[in-house]
């Protein structure tokens, strides 16, 4: 089944710069034929890192795509392809990269429908599996998409002779593939030679949270184009040491471990398993280091644990220096450059908790640090770049291969994700969307013709995603173009990302900003009431239940100190100027936020319309009715006072 | 805080299974490789002489009892008796003709054969029965050596050294001898730190924590028993030539007295049973110790700074001494070693408590 749904007859006239044996398997020749002793790959296994030369690497998907054309795999296949990050499984989507079939990566812990709708939609007719809870799963579900002729699997564990009808080991195939290379003369510079820069690499998808997943099918041009461009900008440099841990269905893994592997010569290492991956992580101790904001939280976590549980003289050192090299650091980012004085303390410091710290997370030879998908927490931020990491911040979708948008080494913001890498071109429309163009912007949808109407048009990217540029024209992303409101001036502004700014704060739980068609913008909030219940009792504040603690006058000059910051940070324009605690956090049992605490504004603003008129009638409180309902079924009213408290309207 | 872990990663278990994996561990090895190997270019004659020399040897006895004791869990109270064998050997072996290099080797057959016989009676008894054992061993030796003149040449006798070289290198000056005894003292430790991972090794000390159990798994304890005593002595012997040969250059019965065993004893306690440091440790702390602590009480007196009488002054010393013996007993039971490991340890986790990864 040939892929077409962007019906042009001859792709080549679509990218007519692209040339035609610039592909990633003639990227994988000339590394085995140039660099014979470089280690392309390290896998662990039982605690020790098989490597892998490029030669080895070649061979390996050279025998496969031999063994799997012989298992019936043709051009134009799409073939499901799903794991943990496995060498075998990388050679095994080249090896369909090389035969001009189509890999279709799907998530590891993906449920089964999941992985049977996406069998459904692409037509899928093989799938190669890691290991037998993959083979089960798909096996769970092949009785609804009988055109499933063949399995393959990497590790033949549990699978001896127990394989279902169709299985083989990927083993096998590859023994296969290499006796007929030895046979048929020639059939290496054939395999070599037949995919094209215009054909699709891989086929991923979008994350389905509206509808399901949208295929998008990259070329080999489109992630060249991507990986080119950043390593132009010096966000990739040759040879790097990677880490091959996030999943193999993300576009991000395919541009940093095979696309980028391949033209930028990285050694790329492949974890045990992903429950060791954070240790093996410090085994290898890699250059290039990308993790989401949550990872890059978590680790934060890790290391105030450890700091807490640790001894006296240790942690009083680190209570000394961190906080030290984080008033630096915040210092650097607003361009006052340290004095001798502090630069030869920050120089002890790096020897007594920076570099062991790095050292400890598996950090210390990391060059370049990034993070991506979702906006990070200052706190976070400040810590590993004062911790010596350089870490930033960049932007992108499956779309464009990952790569358009990101910080450059001097020009590093929290608010901010940078500027277009080179030959990406980036605007932002009329209505405040984020639009780019490049040689790395995907072709269209899998078959979904309306959709890449939608999203390609001009050759512009509509990303669905709203940004304005800052004063030194640096890209904000401000977050999905649907959430965006007007405020009665018509000032837009996307609640979610103030909001989402001020939970950065350990001491707001939840908070709901209010603006549209309003002439300010306000908030409610929730406190934590664990977090700040703990810093009351460090006060000797005397509470004795949330709705009480909210309404602590210090309580409320916490809560307006950190909004006042975040005030500090944003333009005049998108200031709060008055917010009120209140008296209890937003409940899914009470519809006011969904399971996975997104906000239901529209929940909101009807319970407590009461609330929201008094903050814009201007009234200093308000004594508001709550509506209880108790466990009994029973509900009952119970009147509290609510504080509303002003926020200065202007910089000071 | 100085040791980086990050970035080890083996591509084979051989370089896993390395003595020092760490770098930070290799450096150590080489900063005090370096600086063994210069010791006669900046110091003194007397302190090279007097000091590291023989703690260089005693270091190597006490790892060869080490090996007995710290590995095989055998006691030995008889050890100087094994190093007197050694040493009286090797000299009458040169004395005959033998070239040094076979005469070494002799007195290490020697003494292998002779601590083998009364370490047989290992195979029957254990604990305070077997420390009565080698002690029997001891006086027997004593015995022997002072009342057989064609050995000890006289009861009051005391045999010089002949002249000897080593592989055509003469050992003669105090720099030759130094490098000899350092050359030594490197072999025992790398064999000492290689045995460890043997199945010899693993074998010793499966009988050391139960021996009917090592009996169960496969490990022969009459055989294994034998052989520890065996190579100890071996190795024991040879140590005694050494001795004689580099740093007393005449031997008498006195110098592998019941004393001297009761040292080595206390060098393998204090420094930390089956460690190789802790052979260097405690051989410096029981060799070294007391000498600092007389010059440096000695020099309070000469300094008018306290007054000590003449009979405290000999004493004083020991007081001290001994009391910073059981003042480390009781800081770390497992001896010097494990305080230099607890160190180690706390610094491969700093800043934090325990390994984080």
């Amino acid at each position: 089944m040939q892929h077409d749904s962007v019906t042009l007859p001859d792709p080549a006239t679509l990218h007519p710069n692209w040339k035609r044996d610039d592909h990633l398997i003639a990227l994988l020749a000339r590394n085995a034929r140039d660099y014979p002793k470089g280690v392309a790959m390290r896998e662990r296994d039982r605690g020790i890192w098989h490597e892998i030369t490029w030669p080895r690497y070649l061979d390996a998907v050279l025998c496969l795509a031999a063994g799997l054309e012989e298992q019936g795999i043709k051009a134009g296949d799409v073939v499901l392809v799903t794991g943990d990050n496995r060498a075998q499984l990388y050679f095994a989507m080249l090896a369909l990269v090389t035969l001009r079939a189509i890999p279709s990566p799907a998530y590891s812990d993906a449920q089964p429908e999941e992985v049977l709708g996406q069998m459904q939609r692409e037509n899928i007719r093989a799938a190669i599996a890691e290991d037998q809870e993959q083979v089960d799963k798909i096996q769970s579900v092949r009785d609804r998409h009988p055109e499933l002729r063949a399995i393959f699997f990497d590790d033949p564990r549990g699978l001896e002779s127990k394989a279902p009808a169709g299985a083989r080991a990927l083993e096998d195939v590859a023994e296969a593939g290499r006796r007929r290379l030895q046979v048929t003369p020639g059939l290496r510079e054939d395999l070599i030679s037949r995919p094209s820069v215009h054909d699709v690499a891989v086929l991923l998808h979008s994350s389905g949270t509206t509808g399901a997943p949208k295929g998008i099918p990259l070329k080999h041009g489109h992630v060249l184009a991507g990986v080119r461009n950043a390593a132009a900008a010096g966000y990739f440099h040759v040879g790097e040491e990677h880490m091959a841990y996030l999943p193999m269905a993300w576009v991000g893994d395919f541009s940093f471990s095979i696309a980028a592997g391949l033209e930028l010569r990285f050694t790329v290492n492949i974890p045990e398993n992903q429950e060791t991956a954070l240790h093996d992580l410090r085994e290898i101790a890699p250059t290039l280091y990308f993790a989401s904001p949550r990872a890059w939280s978590s680790m934060l976590t890790r290391v105030q644990v450890g700091i807490a549980e640790t001894t006296g003289l240790k942690r009083w050192l680190y209570d000394h220096f961190m906080p030290f090299a984080v008033r630096l650091e915040r210092a650097r980012l607003d361009d006052r450059s340290p004095n001798a004085l502090q630069r030869l303390w920050h120089g002890v410091g790096e020897a007594v908790i920076y570099g062991p710290i790095r050292d400890q997370l598996g950090l210390r030879r990391v060059k370049r640090a990034y993070t991506a998908g979702e906006a990070i927490g200052e706190d976070v931020f400040l810590y590993f770049r004062a911790l010596g990491l350089n870490l930033r911040q960049f932007y992108g979708q499956t779309e464009n291969c990952a790569l358009a948008v990101a910080q450059s080494p001097e020009d590093v913001s929290l608010t901010t994700v940078g500027r277009p890498f080179p030959g990406v071109d980036l605007r932002i429309d009329e209505q405040g969307e984020i639009l780019l163009k490049g040689d790395n912007i995907f072709d269209g949808y899998f078959q979904n013709e309306k959709s890449t109407a939608e999203t390609l048009r001009d050759g512009w990217l509509h990303t669905g995603d709203a940004g304005e540029f800052a004063a030194d024209g640096q890209l904000v992303v401000l977050g999905r173009l649907s959430e965006l409101v007007h405020k009665a001036d018509g000032t837009r502004f996307i609640p979610t990302w103030l909001e989402n700014r001020l939970k950065f704060s350990p001491n707001i739980r939840d908070v709901c900003v209010i603006g549209a068609g309003k002439d300010f913008l306000s908030a409610i909030v929730c406190i934590d009431f664990e977090s700040v219940g703990h810093w009351a009792q460090e006060q000797g504040i005397s509470y004795s239940s949330y709705a009480e603690l909210s309404q602590r006058p210090q309580v409320i000059a916490l809560i307006r100190d950190e909004i006042a910051r975040l005030n500090a940070a944003v333009p005049e324009t998108l200031f709060i100027q008055r917010f009120v605690n209140l008296h209890k956090e937003f409940d899914p049992d009470d519809g006011e936020v969904t399971r996975t605490r997104k906000l239901r504004r529209n929940v909101i603003d009807d319970r407590y319309g009461a609330i929201i008129d008094a903050i814009y009638d201007g009234r200093d409180g308000i004594d508001y009715e709550a509506k209880i309902t108790y466990e009994t079924g029973q509900s009952g009213t119970l009147t509290r006072h609510l504080a509303i408290t002003d926020l200065p309207e202007r910089r000071a | 805080m100085f040791y980086r872990l990050s970035g080890i990663h083996h591509t084979r278990y051989e370089s896993a299974r390395a003595l020092w994996p760490v770098p930070a561990d290799r450096w150590q090895v080489v900063a005090l490789a370096v600086l063994a190997l210069a010791a006669p270019l900046f110091v003194s004659n007397l302190y090279l002489g007097s000091y590291i020399l023989p703690w260089l040897i005693w270091a190597a006895a006490a790892l060869s009892l080490s090996l007995l004791m710290g590995l095989a869990g055998q006691l030995h109270f008889g050890f100087a008796a094994v190093m007197a064998i050694g040493a009286y050997s090797s000299i009458h072996l040169v004395r005959a003709g033998v070239p040094f290099e076979l005469a070494l080797l002799g007195a290490g057959v020697v003494s292998a054969l002779i601590g083998t016989v009364f370490g047989a009676a290992a195979l029957r008894v254990k604990g305070l029965y077997l420390v009565m054992a080698t002690l029997a061993m001891q006086y027997l030796v004593d015995w022997v050596i002072i009342n057989v003149p064609a050995i000890s040449g006289g009861a009051q006798a005391t045999l010089r050294t002949p002249a000897v070289s080593f592989l055509g290198l003469p050992i003669s000056t105090l720099i030759e001898r130094y490098y000899f005894a350092l050359g030594w003292a490197v072999l025992i430790t790398l064999f000492f730190m290689n045995v460890k991972r043997t199945s010899f090794g693993r074998a010793l000390v499966a009988i050391r924590d139960k021996d009917f159990a090592a009996a169960v798994i496969g490990v022969d304890p009459f055989r294994y028993k034998l052989m520890a005593f065996l190579t100890s002595s071996f190795i024991g012997g040879v140590t005694g030539a050494v001795l004689a040969f580099c740093y007393y250059r005449a031997v008498t019965p006195e110098q592998f007295s019941f004393n001297v065993s009761i040292q080595l004893v206390a060098m393998v306690l204090v420094g930390g049973l089956g460690s190789a440091i802790g052979g260097y440790l405690g051989a410096g702390f029981v060799l070294l110790v007391p000498i600092f602590l007389t010059n440096f009480i000695a020099g309070l007196g000469e300094s008018g700074w306290i007054y000590i009488s003449q009979n405290l002054m000999a004493h004083l010393p020991l007081i001290f001494y001994g009391a910073m013996i059981i003042g480390f007993l009781l800081l770390e039971p497992l001896g010097l070693a494990k305080i230099y490991d607890n160190i180690r340890k706390a610094l491969l986790v700093w800043p934090f408590r325990h390994s984080r990864s």
